[in-house]
């Protein structure tokens, strides 16, 4: 079969190849029409030939999608390298992403294709007759191709996570040269001082000018609201008594601190709160059906007690009727007596 | 938890010594004989700690018992000694009140002094009376410990909303089986009346 080893032989079956060639143009005409009655028996002297026009079919399929996967491995080789190389250019962001784009969509057509040839082969396999070794084949063939497929697919999920990973150390790396270029604009603001304050550490404020351009930028600092404001005083008292450093970053942490801590506390009482309502209003409920139940008592006692009113009405009424009924019996009675006595 | 002293002082750019410009001493709990002897100890290492303060920078400096904290702003400083227990960021955001109240009500005028004032400033001194409690001065701190408070209540108020619950699941009960027994009893009134024909 040409079909097997589409991308690994290296035997001349040309010959072979030739001879296939001119059976499928043979076969060509007869399969279209094949085609239809799969299901049922169609030519019966055609079985063969269709058979082989299947097998051939089946086979020429499969050597399309093993080609597809090794073309598609290959750009996913490509792509890994890319993702590999790229460290602080960003020039093949999009042609990676391209790449991207195009292995996904051959991925999933491969998916489909293999799907189709499963089936393909699922229904030629139960309809015309053919040998165990064919149907074995075939489905080996199937099962290695969907191994293929998967690796592919395990490798384009390994090259995307390597991607993602460069793409986060670029941010980092980006991110780090941001941070040195705004530090470096606010440090020649403060450049002055150390120039001035170099020769006599101990004066607090050598120049009025330098004095002036601190105290503007310490006006923002003596804000209630100071959180993260330490590295312009950072900036400022490096070339001071170094024991301030701390002190300042300490009190500047501990607001902002408090102020967290103030934060989440108001954050916990919302949340008690919440909690609070939630229990009142299903204990509203429980209110409601104690209540119902009370109703329902209620109801149910007083129509007792109008039962009980109206038995004791009838009872009492009855008596006048029992009275005339017991006269009646002490009639017979009498009536009896006589007759006996 | 105590605030010993409070001052003002008029941070010298060089040389020269800080010019107080108010000072508020609380020594009452100091013998007779060594009051003034305390308050010239304050004074004292109120000069020292305030020329050696840059300006817009806060400091504290352990003193023996004391911690001495001092802001510096504009070359207006403002030196507190209180005790260890005392927390620093309250002493400090003391400090930065009297240093504005302080520009309220002087102006600039403390620019020019060149020697140590000798009139009491009255808001310093009740400062010093009301910000014994270091929650007084920091609103940080107040509103934390009345969060906490408030904490303490709710988490009060979901124990009785809780047995309020129980409560009421007991009685819930109690009425059910209530409205069953009124029931039962109807049953059987209306029973004895529908068969009352034997008698």
């Amino acid at each position: 079969m040409q079909a097997r080893h589409g991308q690994s032989s290296y035997r001349d079956r040309s010959d072979e190849f030739f001879g296939i060639v001119k059976s499928r143009r043979r076969s060509i005409a007869p399969a279209a029409e094949n085609n239809v009655p799969y299901g049922g028996g169609g030519g019966r002297r055609e079985d063969p030939r269709s058979a082989a026009a299947n097998q051939s079919e089946f086979s020429k399929r499969a050597s399309l999608i093993g080609l597809a996967i090794h073309q598609t491995s290959q750009k996913l080789s490509k792509l890994a390298q890319l993702a590999k190389r790229s460290s602080v250019f960003d020039d093949p962001t999009r042609e990676i992403q391209e790449l991207t784009v195009v292995i996904k969509q051959e991925i999933s057509g491969l998916n489909g294709a293999l799907l189709d040839l499963q089936a393909v082969r699922n229904s030629h396999n139960d309809e015309s007759s053919i040998s165990r070794d064919t149907t074995t084949h075939s489905a080996t063939v199937v099962d290695d191709l969907k191994n293929r497929l998967m690796d592919t697919t395990k490798e384009f999920k390994d090259v995307l996570t390597l991607r993602t990973e460069n793409m986060k150390i670029q941010e980092d790396r980006m991110k780090k040269f941001s941070k040195i270029s705004s530090k470096e604009s606010a440090n020649p603001f403060v450049r002055q001082r150390p120039l001035a304050s170099k020769p006599s550490p101990s004066q607090p404020a050598p120049l009025p000018w330098a004095n002036g351009s601190s105290s503007s930028s310490s006006q923002i600092v003596p804000s209630r609201q100071g959180e993260a404001e330490s590295s312009p005083l950072l900036q400022q008292s490096q070339q001071q008594q170094q024991h301030m450093v701390p002190l300042q970053d300490t009190y500047m942490q501990s607001r902002a601190e408090a102020l967290h801590n103030v934060e989440s506390t108001i954050h916990e009482l919302g949340n008690i709160f919440t909690q609070l309502a939630t229990m009142v209003s299903q204990q509203g409920e429980i209110a409601i059906r104690i209540d119902q139940n009370m109703e329902d008592t209620l109801a149910n006692v007083e129509g007792a007690q109008s039962q009980l009113a109206r038995y004791l009405n009838s009872i009492s009424s009855n008596r006048w009727l029992m009275i005339k009924i017991f006269f009646v019996l002490i009639a017979f009675l009498m009536v009896f007596l006589f007759f006996v006595a | 938890m105590k605030i010993t002293a409070l001052l003002v002082l008029k941070a010298a750019p060089e040389t020269s010594d800080p010019v107080i410009l108010a000072n508020a001493s609380d020594v009452s709990h100091f013998g007779y004989f060594q009051r003034s002897s305390v308050k010239e100890f304050v004074v004292f290492v109120g000069r020292t700690v305030a020329s050696r303060t840059p300006p817009s920078q806060r400091q504290s400096v352990q003193h023996e018992e004391y911690k001495v904290h001092a802001y510096n702003r504009n070359g207006l400083c403002a030196v507190g000694f209180m005790d260890d227990h005392y927390p620093v960021r309250s002493a400090f955001s003391l400090l930065n009140q009297v240093i504005d109240e302080y520009q309220k009500s002087f102006g600039e005028a403390w620019r020019s002094a060149k020697e140590d004032s000798a009139q009491p400033w009255p808001y310093l001194a009740e400062a010093l009376t009301k910000f014994q409690d270091p929650a007084e001065a920091d609103k940080l701190l107040k509103i934390q410990r009345e969060l906490d408070e408030t904490k303490i209540i709710l988490h009060k108020t979901i124990d009785s909303v809780l047995a309020r619950g129980e409560k009421l699941d007991s009685l819930v009960e109690k009425s059910s089986d209530l409205s069953m027994a009124s029931q039962m009893f109807y049953k059987q009134a209306k029973k004895t009346n529908s068969c009352c024909t034997i008698l």
